[in-house]
């Protein structure tokens, strides 16, 4: 009997090492738990709403996103890709963000959001991009992922479902560096002053490649502070996640 | 419609010619010299075309002779065609002495009641050619072959056939208004058949026999086919014209994809190059498949700002050559530029860094390509109060300019706004409690009221709408989970309605 001697597979390539990223500050209390103290910059994130009608408008998730974007490098312009035309310009100048470098686009639909962020990144003209999409799934994520690495621009996904949240549509193992999923908190009024104060989140990190989960309530940072939010109050650990995440 | 005289008349208003003087048009036929075309005054001495110039000469000294210039006068037939458009989109030019015009679906356009609308249309030409020195005469047929002998028959300037009476009408008129050829002509003057009705009666499988295919075509295009129904006639109605577009025929219809992308290629390399020549670039392209089935499928993109680099077109049209169908085959390939921009040659930075502004312009167009081409915009200020206004939309590499600091406003802003049902303990006061989406959002603090109005130089006033309707009061409200609401009352004094126009983030 003759066999053919089968060819020997060529060894996979060394995996290179990422070189060290810039980070984006959030703070000592958030940044513990963050690889490297800081929000890695060029890779991808995912943010999602907690619950209530935050699922559908989205606008936590938004605010949380768009002084990000204004932490970020100048120099490039960003891009925001969403199904919806209802992110209203005037209301980022708050957020500290300069509308005039955003480009907004609009998508059809969630396969076509994905689609723009994937080409958006790759041309690495935009310093991050941002996406408002329901889905995504592990092939999507990591395909963005890839894009973010090769081009050293930063990915943002907004998970968004604008009739609801869509049952039975469970997460996949995450592709994403981090994820996080936020939602508001009331107290931070001052009585008297006339005005409301930041705006207050409940934020809680749900996952993050080389750190740890946490929970936190937090402010958004004023518009000249190096960290993106100011902890006010750390949950403590046995508060019972699961219960929370029913609301709503 | 026939114009008669055409070359002579043409030289009469371009001034070369007087009118009151014989004048006469000529050509040299087998080395001698013979009328082409006659002046009215020359006809009433006595010349008439075909005449020899010397025996012209001999009847009328005074002549004035003009060398015959049919492409010029061609040319002036197609401008007139061009006028004509006026009155139908489809007129071209039937050299050399007429026009045909496609007033199907044109004549209600012109005439008050139904069935005078052909008559007050060609009145309306008629009237309006004669008063540039163009007397025509002009007949309305189903048939083209029908209108163009009854245009020429002496008779009624103006000749309006009902439908079907094409037989009647071209019973009695003489063969030689069927548009043969002379030589038929002849033939058929020989076998004793001088009118149409006499060729139409015959048997139309001997006339084919005996005299070719043309006499059986041209009775078909009049009208008077055996079978009914009538022949089309094929007239070239002159298109607008393309002067950025790179065509390309096959000998044999093409279907594969990449024979496809082969002749894109090779369209887009023409172009690029005519472009080139031009200094120009274009800021959209479109591919149109020309289908043996006569139907053409078309793909485009758009680009932020003007190209030309073949590949670059290329790729982008690449990118969509799956959406078109080649069906049986695609005989042509045509590509057009649109949008025309000025675009020089321009060097690489010497340093060699990558030009950042190309990076994005780049990028854009392939986001423009999958999108579409109003799909992405940048948010531009506006002057305006009202909220809804005051976002413009610029070209997404416009530079913009935003201040730095605005009031407070939502993150999120719904269009139309969404109504509420609120509860407030005084009028002016903000909300208690309000249901929005099948939710209650029990308020815990509020700022405001920020009063906008509708500016009135925007509307017409509404009656039926009293003023405080145009007139908003917003309050910021932030309820018990901590949602951050925009929320106004309209209906002031009246019953209040609230709504929701955004959401803080």
């Amino acid at each position: 009997m003759h066999f053919t001697r089968l060819p020997v597979p060529p060894p996979y390539p060394p995996t290179r090492r990422q070189p060290a990223r810039a980070g984006l500050a959030m703070g000592p209390a958030v940044g513990t738990c963050l690889p490297g103290g800081a929000l890695p910059l060029g890779v991808l994130h995912e943010i999602e709403p907690e619950g209530g009608a935050e699922v559908q408008h989205g606008a936590a998730v938004a605010g949380f996103a768009a002084r990000l974007l204004a932490r970020l490098p100048a120099g490039r312009p960003w891009l925001w890709v969403a199904g919806r035309e209802d992110l209203y310009a005037p209301g980022l100048v708050a957020c500290g963000l300069d509308p005039g470098r955003l480009v907004l686009a609009c998508a059809r639909d969630d396969a076509a959001v994905l689609a723009a962020m994937e080409a958006g990144l790759r041309g690495g003209a935009f310093a991050a991009v941002v996406g408002e999409a329901g889905r995504l799934t592990r092939l999507g994520a990591r395909r963005l992922q890839i894009a973010c690495l090769r081009h050293g621009s930063t990915g943002l996904l907004l998970h968004r479902w604008p009739y609801g949240r869509a049952t039975g549509a469970e997460e996949e193992a995450p592709a994403a560096v981090t994820r996080w999923r936020i939602g508001p908190v009331a107290g931070s009024v001052t009585a008297g002053a006339g005005g409301f104060g930041p705006p207050r989140w409940r934020l809680e990190l749900l996952h993050a490649r080389g750190g740890v989960p946490g929970e936190w309530i937090v402010e958004a940072g004023e518009r000249d502070a190096p960290d993106l939010v100011r902890v006010v109050a750390e949950l403590a650990d046995v508060a019972p996640a699961a219960q929370r995440r029913g609301v709503g | 419609m026939w114009l008669p005289n055409w070359p002579m008349l043409r030289l009469q208003r371009s001034g070369a010619v007087s009118a009151d003087q014989p004048a006469a048009t000529v050509v040299t036929e087998r080395g001698q010299r013979r009328l082409a075309c006659v002046c009215p005054v020359a006809s009433e001495a006595g010349l008439r075309v075909g005449q020899a110039l010397a025996e012209a000469r001999a009847l009328c000294p005074e002549l004035d002779v003009h060398e015959a210039t049919p492409e010029e006068d061609a040319a002036a037939l197609a401008r007139l065609a061009e006028w004509a458009t006026r009155f139908t989109p489809l007129a071209a030019a039937n050299p050399p002495e007429g026009l045909w015009l496609d007033i199907a679906g044109c004549a209600h356009l012109h005439g008050a009641e139904d069935g005078a609308g052909e008559e007050t249309l060609c009145a309306t030409i008629a009237r309006r050619l004669g008063e540039a020195g163009f007397p025509p005469r002009l007949a309305v047929a189903d048939a083209s072959g029908a209108a163009w002998a009854l245009a020429r028959h002496a008779g009624r300037r103006l000749h309006v056939l009902p439908p079907g009476n094409e037989r009647a009408a071209l019973e009695d008129l003489p063969i030689g208004l069927l548009r043969l050829d002379d030589r038929a002509v002849a033939a058929l003057r020989r076998v004793g058949i001088r009118t149409i009705g006499a060729l139409a009666r015959l048997p139309r499988a001997e006339v084919a026999a005996r005299f070719g295919a043309l006499p059986a075509l041209r009775l078909e295009q009049a009208g008077l086919s055996q079978a009914g129904g009538i022949a089309e006639e094929p007239i070239a109605w002159p298109m607008p014209a393309r002067p950025w577009e790179e065509i390309r025929h096959f000998a044999e219809p093409i279907a594969a994809p990449e024979d496809l992308a082969r002749a894109l290629a090779l369209l887009a390399d023409a172009l690029a190059q005519r472009l080139e020549e031009q200094s120009l670039g274009a800021r959209r392209f479109v591919a149109r498949f020309l289908r043996v089935d006569g139907i053409t499928p078309a793909i485009g993109i758009a680009t932020a700002r003007p190209v030309r680099a073949a590949g670059y077109i290329l790729k982008l049209l690449t990118g969509k050559l799956e959406t078109v169908d080649p069906g049986f085959g695609v005989e042509a390939v045509a590509l057009e530029a649109q949008a025309l921009g000025s675009l020089s040659a321009s060097q690489a930075a010497l340093d060699g860094k990558p030009d950042a502004t190309a990076d994005l312009a780049a990028t854009l167009d392939t986001l423009i390509a999958r999108l579409g081409e109003d799909a992405l915009w940048r948010p531009v200020a506006q002057g305006s109060h009202v909220p809804e206004r005051a976002v413009g939309r610029a070209g997404p590499l416009a530079g913009v300019a935003w201040p730095a600091e605005l009031p407070d406003r939502p993150l999120r802003l719904f269009t139309p706004p969404e109504p509420i049902e609120a509860t407030a303990p005084v009028p002016d006061d903000p909300p208690l409690f309000f249901r929005w989406r099948g939710r209650v959002h029990r308020i815990r603090a509020a700022t405001g009221p920020e009063r906008i109005a509708a500016e009135w130089w925007r509307r017409s006033p509404d009656p039926t709408r009293p003023a405080h309707d145009f007139i908003r009061d917003y309050y910021r409200v932030e309820d018990q989970q901590g949602g951050r609401f925009w929320v106004f009352r309209v209906g002031l004094g009246g019953v209040p309605r609230w709504f929701v126009h955004g959401v803080f983030g």
